[in-house]
């Protein structure tokens, strides 16, 4: 155990830390045109994932031919946590960058990645992830969404549902059933859909936060025409990608998840004198003490996020990162509730003044973290019965 | 960051979880808890295996070892729920020789014996439920031959089992870290009420100071007006004290968490383990997160101490609110979970959430630290200055 990393990974900190200075997208141009859905690329962010591709910063742990440098994983967090710390995107689109992209590389023939994957990694594509369906949440092997081969292509008919970024995307990474009598895990493919294709209609759901700016979709699919070419992997195999899908989101999740709440409970705590002042000495012991547990789950999550990355770093396995999803989303979501709590007759203006960061909007938005990519519930199935070793 | 116990560390983990398994199975700590048990082999092997030489220096006879690696046992001991002289020796009494007399031939002295096992310690330090050593009332009075106490300390570790007690007092008329004195006296020559523990492995007395007058060479440091140095070593030394219990209330909570989910595993209702049904299945997660959240800060901690890092005072404060939270819910849990079965005396797991409790509550508990932390975040006055504003 020590508390730094080596020089050497210091050295690289400060390589990073200079490119990142002299090229970064200033807080002006991203401010004067904010990404607004999760598969929607301003210019500057264009610009921005192209610069990180050429010079080997956008995936560091990739070779430089896929935006990368060979970084080794402890080099990849300490890129990770560098630019959280400079409040820059990586990217726009998170879902095209972290998992199709990937999995694309990792199941996709050579024209694929260079019609999809690399336009991702080049910014000039985005991506959405075709997987939820209105009965297949949770239980995503459920799903109905129909691919049925015909000739030299497919013919899809069906729905998807919380679709970040349809709305936005160029093209979908999408998951459904190619063999209606196999048992479920075993007939479903992934097919690679351009968003322009006739027969796709995209309806925004609004949501209870910024509904003027929707991120999640219904994806309507009838009788839409994809050439066979664009199967991803093998026929029926796509269950396969499914989890390799989500192990990919997982594997980028905790890190994100601690530094979103460091930055967020140093804001809290910065604001606390000033709202907590307000309070009576009893109101305030009872408000701070709240604020002190989610300092301490802030801490707690970076040490296991840590500790349980160390024992991987070391090519063990680390239980404790199977926990990560579920503590860091709801240790966000009783931080923002507690920070909304804190300002002027908490909880009945949206934020104390118009212009503020309003911490009631963030903590709804915080269910998108507890209830998305396995929620919760599921999360602690999981832990119970992969981790802990109980009977289903 | 790296939180994850180098090659060295496991194996020292490993040989004194094995260690532990030989020296105090259940059916030693049932004996210590029917009033029959005799520490004195736990002890004594533990000294055959240079235990408590672990993180004293070289130059005093110890292995020199970091504060990770005491951890490392003070975890152990919490899973074995064992008893013994060990935790207030070398996380509390060395620690404090060594912080507040500094380069003092009696520092020297006592460590060099503790590192070769011919002296058990404990320090009396605090007072009807304070914990920190500015809180300390106290008083030392110089005489003719040397200091005399007078004041009353609570729940010492050991105190009534210890060679040497090292006690805090201060000059009279001073107030906070201001003031502060360190005086090693014999366990034999205070006197010492056992009080009625919830976990007889570790002992704990009152002790009333009722005059007793330490000589000159027994001073390890003596009280000045207007030196707070004391204090802060004190503090140091405090530090070290509870993230070792912090550890031991985590290692007993891990080893319930491990029975339950094994009890639940195989004990059957409903013609099937109780451990199918996702109620259950949820609060064992959250345990595991609990016991999990806990020891990542402890380790934590740990290292801020075995560094000297300028966080260890919050991480330590961090490490026991977060022990202390988690045996809440793992006691909790852990018995309800057992059922029936766990409500017995002859059942072992009672040793364990016992332990868990009382290493939970010693050098403070949770709402202590999570008070502590609320001060020193900036979220709210400390009491002393409430009070000040108020008059």
């Amino acid at each position: 155990m020590r508390l730094t990393f080596g020089d050497e990974v210091e050295a690289f900190r400060q390589e990073f830390l200079a490119w990142l200075a002299e090229n970064r997208p200033s807080e002006e141009e991203m401010a004067a045109d904010p990404a607004v859905s999760s598969a929607h690329i301003p210019d500057w962010a264009r610009r921005w994932t192209r610069r990180q591709f050429d010079a080997g910063w956008l995936v560091p742990g990739w070779p430089p031919e896929r935006g990368g440098r060979n970084a080794g994983p402890v080099e990849t967090l300490v890129y990770q946590e560098e630019l959280t710390k400079a409040g820059v995107p990586r990217t726009t689109n998170p879902q095209g960058l972290g998992i199709v992209a990937p999995s694309i590389l990792d199941y996709g023939r050579e024209d694929q990645i260079r019609g999809y994957a690399l336009p991702i990694l080049h910014g000039e594509k985005s991506a959405c992830l075709g997987m939820s369906e209105p009965d297949a949440g949770s239980d995503l092997a459920s799903l109905k969404t129909r691919a049925v081969l015909d000739g030299d292509h497919f013919v899809i008919n069906g729905q998807k549902v919380w679709t970040s970024g349809a709305n936005y995307a160029d093209f979908c990474f999408l998951f459904c059933r190619t063999d209606p009598d196999a048992p479920k895990h075993k007939g479903i493919s992934v097919v690679l859909v351009d968003m322009d294709t006739p027969g796709i209609t995209v309806r925004p759901l609004a949501e209870i936060v910024k509904p003027e700016h929707p991120d999640l979709n219904e994806v309507f699919f009838e009788d839409v025409v994809v050439p066979k070419e664009n199967l991803v992997g093998q026929m029926n195999n796509g269950w396969a990608m499914a989890n390799g899908s989500l192990a990919h989101e997982r594997g980028m999740v905790w890190l994100s998840g601690v530094l979103g709440l460091e930055d967020e409970i140093d804001k809290v705590l910065a604001e606390a004198p000033d709202k907590l002042a307000r309070l009576t000495p009893t109101e305030r012991a009872v408000v701070a003490d709240g604020l002190v547990q989610s300092a301490i789950d802030v801490a707690a999550a970076r040490c296991l996020g840590y500790r349980g990355f160390a024992k991987l770093v070391r090519g063990g396995s680390a239980p404790e990162q199977a926990l990560m999803k579920a503590f860091t989303s709801e240790s966000r979501q009783r931080l923002a509730l507690r920070a909304a709590e804190m300002g002027a007759d908490h909880l009945v203006d949206l934020a104390p003044t118009p212009t503020e960061h309003s911490w009631l909007e963030a903590y709804f938005v915080t269910f998108g973290g507890t209830i998305s990519a396995g929620s919760s519930e599921i999360q602690r199935n999981i832990i119970a019965e992969k981790v802990l070793g109980l009977p289903r | 960051m790296d939180l994850e116990l180098s090659e060295e560390e496991s194996e020292l983990r490993d040989n004194v979880r094995a260690v532990l398994a030989g020296i105090c199975p259940p059916a030693v700590v049932r004996a210590v808890f029917e009033g029959k048990g005799d520490v004195a082999p736990v002890w004594a092997k533990m000294v055959e295996l240079s235990w408590p030489a672990l993180a004293i220096d070289e130059e005093h006879g110890g292995l020199g070892l970091g504060f990770v690696e005491l951890g490392l046992v003070a975890e152990e001991l919490g899973r074995a729920v064992a008893p013994g002289p060990f935790l207030a020796t070398a996380t509390q009494f060395a620690p404090a020789v060594r912080e507040v007399g500094a380069g003092s031939p009696l520092a020297a002295d006592l460590l060099g014996r503790v590192a070769a096992g011919q002296v058990t310690g404990t320090v009396a330090l605090a007072e009807a439920g304070r914990w920190e050593p500015a809180a300390v009332a106290a008083t030392a009075t110089e005489t003719d031959v040397g200091w005399a106490l007078t004041g009353a300390k609570a729940a010492v570790l050991d105190a009534a089992e210890a060679d040497e007690v090292l006690i805090v007092a201060r000059a009279a008329g001073t107030a906070g870290p201001d003031g502060l004195g360190a005086f090693v006296v014999s366990g034999g020559d205070l006197a010492v009420t056992p009080r009625t523990v919830v976990d007889p492995t570790m002992p704990l007395a009152d002790v009333v100071l009722d005059g007793v007058v330490v000589p000159p060479e027994r001073v390890l440091a003596a009280p000045g007006a207007g030196d707070a140095r004391v204090a802060e070593a004190l503090e140091r030394a405090s530090q070290e004290a509870t993230v070792a219990l912090a550890l031991v209330a985590a290692g007993a909570c891990r080893a319930i968490f491990e029975r339950t989910v094994e009890y639940a595993k195989v004990r059957e209702q409903y013609g099937r383990p109780i451990g199918s049904f996702q109620a259950l299945k949820h609060r064992m997660a959250d345990m595991f997160l609990a016991v999990e959240r806990a020891t990542a800060l402890c380790y934590f901690a740990a290292l801020a101490i075995a560094e000297d890092d300028p966080r260890r005072a919050e991480a330590t404060a961090m490490a026991k609110a977060a022990a202390g939270e988690c045996q809440r819910l793992v006691v909790r849990d852990g018995l309800q979970l057992h059922g029936g079965i766990g409500m017995t005396w002859e059942n072992d797991l009672h040793f364990l959430l016992k332990r868990a409790l009382a290493a939970g509550a010693l050098y403070g508990d949770d709402v202590h630290h999570r008070a502590r932390l609320a001060h020193t975040l900036g979220l709210v006055a400390r009491d002393d200055e409430l009070e000040e504003a108020r008059a």
